[in-house]
């Protein structure tokens, strides 16, 4: 363990940082060491998107959708029945379709904002701007979605 | 600037069907510039007499958003087992 990661213990220790900043920390110190373990590598995998420090973010190119069925303790699961997905969708893909914004017709978006209303939402689809959007997209290269489902089919849905 | 899509594989297998098939979409493109500079008379005229009335622009946007979408599809790969059978698309 390094220094400056049992100074950071020892604060936390101390309580003089909460345990939420001790997590930050460490998480920051952990990516600069991949960020070094890795250098000159390709580092598509995305276990390790959580610890990403800033500059180690790269720009993601793949939404990827898996969901895999329940495989039992031993391998044996519902395997006839379970369906088995692998989606990959190119970044590139999803900021083309948000364009397509543009075709909805305004009545359209009129009903689409009402239909919002009656759910409880008070938003404006008009008010999306291509700038959030582009925003929007750089922040899923942070999302990680992992689903367990019912009959223990895994449902993950991640960015690469 | 993304390269556009070359081929696309779409393989399909069941207790009735298993082919595969690979679609070269390289040649669609030229054949589609063809068509285009065939039609861009047609395609003007009619851009300046719809501009007017809001569907022009439409319609613009409308091919802009095709061509982009398609010039987007590289690395799509979509991959389905289940109870039926295996679909698979993929765009390369």
């Amino acid at each position: 363990m390094s220094d400056t990661k049992k100074k950071i213990l020892e604060l936390l220790a101390q309580s003089k940082i909460t345990a939420d900043e001790a997590y930050r920390m460490m998480s920051a110190l952990d990516g600069d060491s991949v960020a070094h373990d890795n250098a000159g590598h390709d580092n598509t995998g995305h276990e390790n998107t959580g610890n990403k420090g800033p500059e180690m973010k790269t720009k993601a190119k793949y939404l990827r959708v898996t969901i895999t069925p329940y495989e039992g303790e031993s391998g044996e699961g519902h395997h006839e029945h379970a369906e088995k997905v692998n989606v990959r969708v190119p970044m590139s893909l999803i900021r083309a379709g948000i364009k397509m914004k543009s075709l909805i017709p305004p009545e359209a978006l009129d009903k689409a904002n009402a239909a919002l209303k009656d759910k409880g939402i008070n938003f404006d689809v008009r008010s999306i701007k291509p700038e959030d959007l582009e925003e929007l997209i750089e922040a899923l290269g942070d999302m990680q979605v992992d689903v367990e489902g019912r009959h223990g089919e895994k449902v993950k849905v991640y960015v690469e | 600037m993304n390269r556009p899509p070359l081929l696309m594989h779409v393989k399909i297998q069941n207790k009735d069907a298993n082919f595969g098939l690979w679609l070269p979409l390289f040649l669609l493109i030229p054949l589609a510039l063809v068509i285009l500079i065939i039609l861009s008379p047609l395609i003007l005229i009619a851009l300046l007499v719809l501009w007017p009335s809001g569907w022009g622009r439409w319609a613009w946007e409308s091919f802009k958003a095709a061509i982009g979408s398609f010039w987007a599809m590289r690395g799509l790969d979509v991959d389905i087992q289940g109870r039926y059978g295996l679909v698979r698309v993929s765009v390369i």
